[in-house]
């Protein structure tokens, strides 16, 4: 089996120049292996300040790498030309957590999901770009009247789903969804985590899927990685580390979760 | 039958803005019984904060309270004087709030802002309220709090700053606690200890707490009694064992129905179809119709009213008659 990211012994840290020019140096990931399977769903969970969002933004090319690989569909993306990145961002795209924030409120939806379609070149043709939009709208569920309205017009489930529609525009073969619920209302986190794994099965998505939830982790995650202080400190298929996790550390996360006692459900 | 800490009566509130007058609240009624903690669970614009500022006389200045009471001892907080209300705040209802390190001075030492709280209200020395404020701190589990009286809050982790919130609203032995999602900035690790210590505060020293939260599973870890709110109006309100385990609203059966579970996989998740209404929306008929698979046709029609049984509250003509 091919993995569609594999990362090996990657570090970050985060260097501010303090008063007198004093180099404060703030390590964040301290020796990373990952490796996302194809056609699989990683969970990352992690408390915050743990470095989950640090190593999304290395993943994306945001970050430079301070030491380690990251490779992405097979390529390593350190040092890759802004050309190179382009060719890897067709095969990989984001979801943000905060809809309210990833989608520029001048555009309409029609000018969101188009954006990386005109970047790469895609479906110039204008009846071929219509029908792919439509398309597109389609599998997130929206109503194709939306297109030409703007994001404030729509609620934050809606406006999570347009910018689903704007990553999957390219038909990427990796998602990194860096909490893409926890900014959403409870009554509509349940349609998009549906949505999610509808999308991964059919379109045979490799997903990293970053949460601070174990409840979301495992309904939608083959695997789950839990990380700590920078480090990964169990990583195993989900069911078995649900009935038996390892670690101490992942205990006690899992015995602090609430829950909801399920009499008559 | 005893008094209760609080009765809310008929609330109405609106925001004024450019587009006219919001609705937020419409009719919340709710008595609070002393020595309980009530959890008010709703979605964001549902209500839940600004009706728990309403109660303090907190509220932004673009909010208008456009009806209704809120009683503390037979007397109406929302027509109190300022003065009069100032002795309310702090002393017999205290609140925290969701963001502890934006609830307390970056300026001050953590000593200064409870030392200011207490002798705000008590006739102390600040030797003697230096000494309560020390105890304070011990008693809601920070360790060395002498010593960290002389801290600043960016010197607290989040969870120690809600810790110094939970001292600095009990120094006065309030008889009602507002929580105002608590623990919602939190870790889980660190949630699950603030409530804990929440729980813990209020069974030793007897006050009352309303508890808002849009997580029905905290609010399942404390709450004696819960509220439903949506879209302003009381849905669902019942003794917290009763509304998990039978719950009769559509709404808060939906709820919890669509909550990924960490006790096992789901396939699916049975999901609330749409999207809450937006607050301030035009609404005819029970505001969870358009999203109900119960609704009738005279759900889009008339509000149902709150049927009362057997200490419950439902709004929803399901339960007309039963």
């Amino acid at each position: 089996m091919t993995a569609a990211l594999v990362i090996e012994n990657l570090h970050k840290t985060y260097v501010r120049k303090a008063w007198l020019g004093k180099r404060v140096e703030k390590p964040v990931l301290r020796g990373i292996d990952l490796t996302l399977e194809e056609g699989k769903v990683l969970g990352l969970v992690g408390e915050s300040g743990c470095g989950k969002s640090t190593l999304c933004k290395v993943i994306l090319g945001i970050e430079p790498i301070t030491s380690g690989t990251v490779q992405v569909a097979g390529v390593n993306i350190n040092g890759l030309s802004t050309a190179k990145w382009r060719d890897l961002r067709r095969k990989m795209q984001v979801v943000y957590q905060d809809p309210y924030a990833s989608l520029d409120p001048r555009f309409t939806v029609r000018q969101l999901v188009s954006e990386p379609l005109d970047i790469h070149k895609l479906y110039m043709d204008k009846s071929a770009r219509e029908n792919y939009l439509r398309e597109l709208l389609n599998s997130v569920q929206l109503d194709v009247a939306f297109l030409d309205r703007y994001p404030h017009e729509f609620s934050g489930g809606q406006r999570q789903r347009i910018a689903i529609a704007r990553a999957l525009a390219l038909e990427p073969q990796i998602l990194i969804a860096d909490e893409p619920v926890s900014a959403l209302d409870v009554s509509v986190q349940a349609q998009i985590l549906n949505l999610l794994k509808d999308i991964a099965q059919k379109r045979q998505l490799s997903m990293l899927f970053v949460t601070h939830d174990f409840a979301v982790a495992r309904f939608l995650c083959d695997d789950i990685a839990v990380m700590h202080q920078g480090k990964i400190v169990e990583y195993a298929p989900a069911e078995e580390l649900f009935a038996q996790p390892r670690q101490a550390y992942t205990q006690k996360l899992l015995s602090a979760v609430p829950t909801v006692p399920r009499g008559a459900l | 039958m005893t008094q209760a800490a609080l009765t809310v009566q008929d609330l109405h509130l609106s925001f004024l803005t450019d587009e006219g007058a919001l609705p937020v609240l419409r009719g919340l009624s709710y008595t609070l019984s002393p020595g309980k903690i009530l959890a008010v669970v709703g979605e964001s614009g549902s209500g839940k904060t600004v009706h728990a500022l309403s109660i303090l006389n907190l509220l932004p200045p673009n909010a208008r309270v456009d009806q209704g009471k809120i009683l503390y001892q037979g007397k109406n907080l929302l027509s109190m004087k300022s003065s009069a209300l100032r002795r309310v705040r702090g002393r017999k209802i205290a609140m925290i709030f969701q963001d502890p390190q934006a609830s307390l001075n970056p300026v001050l030492t953590v000593g200064e802002q409870l030392i200011e709280t207490l002798r705000a209200h008590k006739r102390i020395s600040k030797k003697t309220a230096r000494k309560q404020a020390a105890e304070l701190l011990t008693k809601v589990g920070i360790e060395e709090a002498e010593k960290r009286l002389e801290e600043y809050p960016f010197q607290f982790s989040g969870g120690m700053c809600q810790r110094v919130m939970i001292a600095m609203a009990l120094a006065l032995s309030p008889d009602v606690l507002i929580a105002d999602e608590p623990t919602t900035a939190l870790d889980v690790t660190i949630q699950a200890q603030i409530l804990r210590l929440i729980k813990e505060l209020q069974q030793q020293s007897g006050m009352a707490a309303i508890f808002i939260t849009h997580n029905l599973a905290v609010a399942a870890q404390v709450a004696d009694e819960v509220l439903v709110l949506y879209a302003g109006q009381c849905m669902e309100q019942a003794p917290a064992s009763r509304l998990f385990s039978h719950p009769l609203h559509p709404y808060t059966q939906g709820l919890l129905g669509s909550l990924a579970s960490v006790e096992r996989k789901e396939e699916r998740l049975p999901a609330i179809t749409g999207n809450p209404p937006r607050p301030g929306e035009i609404l005819t008929g029970c505001p969870f119709a358009p999203r109900c698979s119960h609704a009738l046709k005279k759900c889009f029609e008339t509000c149902p009213p709150l049927y009362e049984k057997d200490g419950c509250k439902v709004r929803c003509f399901l339960q007309e008659g039963k």
